[in-house]
């Protein structure tokens, strides 16, 4: 039986799918572990994959993980040859990585993974980019409009309009467009 | 272009599947050298090095070249490697050492053939040691070493990578000092921005990282500076700015307008001291840095305490730009961190070091971009540096300066 190690130190609720591989039979360790104590707790406990939230910071650490078991009886990688790459992207995209004892085989793998994928919580954030796409399209359009509409009322040149909407923007933390769009804003507001 | 990367492919019978299949649908915009792919993802990592890309991105000059840049946090190295090679992300601030370890398939990473576009930055980073051992009276490498040879236990000291800059910078150090990073210290990573905690915690002995986290360590009193990354190598590469190879055989005019955004962002920032601090302000943001501007602004200006009771101006501060003199992805920058590998261990046999530069370092196309913006750039491939153990390096031949260290290659007894 695989042995699985899914360390919990991100918000991700992970509970749900200690049980959910609990119940497809996997034997699994559930670890709190701090960055510090990642590759001593791996070492100690064996495991045949770790599972590890694609967000957690600890990941780097994994790494060292990786590098150091190199020489050892049991080198631990992120993927294996034989793995279908797209089972990895897609796993990255849900929010899963996956470390892997070298030589077992990646079928065995599937099931695994397919469970982590269905409950890690699933990323939202996507689909709103993708909204937030559509609407950036025509940004240089509209920094150039409100370039005008200061060129116009500061009575100033080209570079010199650039400037001041940069330094409004930096010093507020803002984008550009942000500026821009506020330009335009209070221009309509006054007309 | 396309030589390029069958180069970089003949060269790793290996290589998976490439991404090629998801992009294949953006055609090529025949006649026009407008950017093929307008929207671009960008990968980057909270730290002051990411000023320029924060600043192209959000500041208007990737507009002006027809390019949205969507900025995109990544919570650790690891991380922004994956989303690079699957694709996820079309470019990132990346590492060298994180850059060629794709390239080689070093470490956690499938080989992914790779490509540096241009150095994002020079300088800037730090070695930070405990206060403990400030009180222990270590404040130099002198009485460093004396402490680390008289300890029976090893000092704990954190880096943020394996094969990334700051473990190259804390063994490069340790090697001129005599000490083996490898046996004479316990070498472990730690996520940047934990660092000061782990420090102030007495759990780490000391780290070395990017900025803000060395002037944290300081205006917290949890640490003092050792020593700056610029003191090892003044006007040293640091971060780069990198894509997969396949992104620019592709996109060849979306990678140059994308250079060519974040290069005027370089210019811009050093343009004025007004600008200088106006980008501290920016980065600080919660989106990007996420820090106290006061933390970042001070070592951005160049203003330096080492916590033991020295200011400076410093000559060597992190720099962006310097009249194009830092971005340009010279071979000798890259072969040096290839050298370190080799050194250390982590290439176990001798490579053909130009092959895979000249494959990586985007040489040509750096200098088709600065040309096209009247930034000048040398005809010189390598650069001459001296580092903090007075050998001179000028990219001429790698492996015999990896092979020439007396601290490396087989461990030394500890």
């Amino acid at each position: 039986m695989l042995r699985i190690m899914l360390i919990n130190d991100t918000p991700k609720k992970v509970g749900r799918l200690k049980a959910a591989l609990e119940e497809a039979g996997f034997d699994v360790i559930d670890e709190s572990v701090s960055a510090l104590d990642l590759p001593l707790r791996v070492e100690q406990a064996r495991p045949d994959v770790v599972l590890i939230d694609t967000d957690s910071p600890s990941r780097d650490v994994m790494e060292q993980v990786c590098l150091v078991s190199r020489d050892q009886p049991r080198p631990i990688v992120m993927f294996t040859d034989e793995q279908d790459p797209r089972v990895m992207r897609q796993a990255i995209q849900s929010g899963v990585s996956a470390y892997i004892v070298e030589g077992i085989n990646a079928t065995r793998m599937k099931p695994i993974l397919d469970v982590a994928m269905a409950r890690f919580e699933s990323d939202q954030a996507l689909r709103q980019q993708l909204l937030a796409r559509e609407m950036q399209l025509d940004e240089r359009k509209r920094i150039e409009q409100a370039k005008g509409i200061l060129m116009r009322m500061k009575d100033c040149d080209e570079d010199e309009a650039y400037t001041l909407m940069r330094r409004q923007a930096m010093s507020k933390q803002q984008k550009l467009i942000q500026v821009a769009e506020q330009i335009i804003a209070m221009d309509k507001m006054l007309k | 272009m396309s030589n390029q990367l069958d180069a970089a492919q003949a060269t790793h019978k290996d290589t998976p599947p490439s991404t090629n299949a998801v992009q294949a649908s953006h055609a090529w915009v025949d006649g026009s050298d407008a950017p093929e792919k307008p929207l671009l993802n960008l990968g980057f990592m909270a730290l002051t090095d990411s000023a320029p890309l924060i600043v192209a991105a959000t500041q208007g000059f990737a507009q002006s070249q027809g390019l949205t840049l969507e900025l995109k946090r990544q919570p650790s190295w690891s991380t922004l490697r994956d989303k690079l090679a699957t694709g996820e992300l079309d470019a990132a601030q990346n590492l060298y050492g994180l850059v060629y370890a794709m390239h080689l398939g070093l470490g956690g990473s499938p080989v992914t053939p790779m490509a540096v576009l241009m150095n994002l930055n020079h300088n800037g980073q730090a070695i930070t040691l405990s206060r403990r051992l400030r009180e222990a009276g270590v404040n130099n490498g002198k009485s460093l070493c004396e402490f680390i040879r008289q300890s029976d236990k090893p000092l704990r000291l954190a880096q943020t990578f394996p094969t990334g800059t700051h473990a190259m910078w804390l063994n490069f150090y340790l090697g001129s000092l005599g000490l083996d990073p490898r046996t004479d210290i316990e070498s472990v990573v730690i996520p940047p921005a934990q660092m000061v905690d782990y420090l102030a915690r007495g759990d780490i002995d000391g780290f070395c990282a990017g900025e803000p986290w060395g002037a944290q360590a300081i205006s917290t009193g949890a640490g003092f500076t050792l020593i700056t990354s610029q003191q090892i190598w003044p006007d040293h590469p640091e971060k780069v700015l990198s894509t997969r190879a396949d992104f620019i055989a592709q996109y060849p005019n979306t990678a140059r307008a994308l250079m060519r955004a974040v290069l005027e962002a370089s210019q811009f920032i050093e343009l004025s001291q007004q600008n200088r601090e106006d980008t501290a302000a920016l980065i600080s943001g919660r989106d990007y840095v996420n820090a106290p501007t006061d933390s970042i602004a001070a070592r951005f200006l160049g203003r330096y305490e080492d916590g033991l009771g020295f200011a400076w101006q410093d000559a060597h501060a992190m720099r962006f730009f310097a009249g194009g003199q830092v971005n340009v992805p010279y071979l000798s920058d890259a072969s040096w961190f290839l050298s370190q590998f080799r050194r250390w261990g982590l290439l176990e046999a001798d490579l053909d070091y130009a092959a895979v530069v000249n494959q990586v370092q985007q040489l040509a196309l750096y200098r088709e971009v600065a040309q096209s913006l009247g930034i000048p750039s040398p005809s010189a491939a390598n650069r001459h540096s001296l580092l903090c153990d007075a050998q001179p390096w000028d990219g001429t031949d790698p492996e015999a300066y990896a092979q020439a260290f007396s601290v490396g290659m087989k461990p030394a007894c500890a």
